[in-house]
């Protein structure tokens, strides 16, 4: 019981991890049918930064966590300007997009690469001691990437479904012709949605470092991960995602503990080819259009 | 009388395929016009030129004197040009009351929302039913109904209405169209697409013909049913 508990713990914040950096990967893919191959890329930037901010500079946690999240979103509207912007109109902008967006990755990564070397370095943000709860081992650092990533889950949620712009943004997602025929500004939506991906990318490789190290190509393997989850789920659906992530948490935990760590990559691509073969628009998705 | 919404030598199209040729055209204010002609000669085009969904490559367009052309489509819906396309464009996702207070998505719009949502209720009472039904589960005349109550949602003074009969019973048209007929004394001035020509001469103030691209003849309705030949040669009935 102790074990099956353990397990689920530790799923849950491997999930929650997913959750957090798949949301991103979602809402942009969602909104504006790109699939940014840079998204694991800002993630080792963001937690890069906060590593520079609180380890270098010796700045306070939060305002590091803040400083990297800040500076992730402004990658993000760089990425828009510069990238996306003068290929929306194009006839492969999905295509054009998903090519260009691996070369900003590149580029990403060869800065972290130069700037901060090659071997791996520790988090600082981090939050030391552990609790024990009915025999189950609960550190601190996980609890608060549980709670942290509900949080994000939780208010980004909100913010589509209650606020103006995030009104804004489901409407671009469903209806981009009828959105902007309804006053929406779309350029500032696909801005605005990749900040909000960046920031959310910057507090992934954040918590995904403070368990493990940092490395220059540490996002590799969450944005794979993440668009695994946003396949089974359905591409650009956001609660879906967020379930779907949870789900592969916990899965990958119980797959580690009872067949070994190595299998646990083989059955989560084994669960894609299930679910291609079944469901093909994923999960949660719908056979045309997306949904936020 | 002045005209409100002014088209001169209008070009545009897709890429290098021209749809629209020179064309001119000019709406009084306040009136129902309708734009009639055979499909694929630019009538959707001129719409979504006129609301900056397509590119220009010549020619100006002008709202109560202002240029509008060079504008972004969210600024020229704000100068007061709503588009009701055609095939509805409903927020699938959303519920009808998402849907319709979408319409009043600008500042200026959205301090009148909840009169506005009383009008459109009272003017297309199926939609007051509706209201937290999903819009993908709609029938086609109640996702119409949807398409242009969202239009009225707007502060828009001109209402461009495409095909807002196409593809439905002939019962859920008259139903339309009479709704059509009520905003006429509502001061907004509305441009209406039709390839139904009779249709639409019938209740419209001015009719325009537009053929390959540009205008071929303007006129009243009642003109237009004395004149056999011009249906005859553009319209082909």
């Amino acid at each position: 019981m102790d074990t099956i508990l353990q397990i689920l713990a530790s799923g849950l914040t491997l999930g929650a991890m997913y959750a957090i950096s798949t949301a991103g990967l979602a809402l942009v893919f969602g909104a504006m049918n790109m699939l940014n191959m840079s998204h694991g890329a800002i993630l080792a930037l963001g937690g890069y930064l906060s590593y520079f901010a609180v380890g270098g500079m010796g700045l306070p946690a939060p305002v590091g966590v803040v400083f990297a999240v800040l500076v992730c979103a402004a990658v993000g509207v760089l990425i828009y300007q510069i990238v996306a912007r003068p290929m929306l109109r194009s006839a492969n902008f999905e295509t054009r997009i998903f090519i260009a967006t691996i070369g900003v990755g590149v580029i990403l990564e060869s800065i972290i690469l130069e700037t901060f070397g090659p071997q791996p370095k520790p988090q600082p943000v981090s939050m030391p001691g552990s609790l024990t709860l009915a025999g189950v081992h609960l550190p601190y650092q996980n609890l608060m990437i549980l709670g942290i990533a509900m949080l994000l889950m939780a208010a980004l949620g909100f913010a589509l479904q209650k606020t103006r712009i995030g009104r804004a943004i489901r409407a671009t997602a469903q209806n981009r012709d009828a959105a902007q025929l309804m006053g929406v500004r779309i350029g500032y939506v696909y801005a605005l949605v990749l900040a909000i991906s960046g920031g959310l990318a910057a507090v992934s490789g954040i918590t995904i470092s403070s368990l493990s190290s940092l490395l220059p190509n540490m996002g590799a393997d969450p944005m794979l991960k993440a668009f695994i989850i946003c396949v089974v789920a359905g591409l650009g659906s956001l609660p879906g995602s967020v379930m779907a992530a949870l789900f592969i948490g916990v899965l990958e935990a119980i797959v580690q503990y009872v067949f070994g760590v190595r299998f646990s990559f083989a059955l989560l691509l084994i669960l894609v080819i299930i679910v291609l073969i079944g469901r093909p628009q994923g999960v949660f998705g719908r056979v045309q259009g997306v949904r936020l | 009388m002045s005209a409100e919404l002014s088209i001169r030598n209008l070009t545009a199209g897709y890429g290098a395929q021209v749809v629209l040729r020179d064309l001119s055209l000019e709406i009084t204010e306040g009136t129902l016009a309708a734009l009639i002609g055979p499909n694929g000669h630019g009538k959707t085009t001129l719409l979504r030129a006129i609301s900056g969904l397509v590119p220009i490559t010549a020619g100006q367009i002008t709202l109560a004197g202002t240029r509008i052309d060079p504008l972004r489509p969210d600024a020229i819906v704000a100068s007061g040009i709503v588009h009701v396309p055609q095939g509805d464009l409903l927020f699938p996702d959303m519920t009808v009351l998402e849907n319709l207070r979408m319409g009043s998505y600008l500042p200026a719009a959205a301090r009148l929302e909840k009169q506005r949502l009383e009008e459109v209720f009272s003017l297309l009472p199926k939609l007051r039913e509706r209201q937290q039904q999903t819009a993908s589960t709609l029938s086609g005349g109640e996702r119409r109904m949807v398409g242009i109550g969202r239009g009225l949602m707007t502060s828009g003074r001109i209402l461009m209405l495409d095909e807002p009969s196409l593809g439905l019973a002939p019962i859920i048209i008259d139903q339309i169209y009479d709704v059509i007929d009520t905003l006429r004394g509502s001061g907004r001035t509305v441009i209406l697409v039709e390839e139904n020509a009779m249709r639409a001469a019938d209740i419209a103030d001015e009719v325009h013909l537009l053929d390959h691209g540009s205008i071929a003849w303007r006129g009243k309705g009642s003109e237009m049913s004395g004149r056999p030949e011009l249906l005859e040669t553009y319209l082909g009935s």
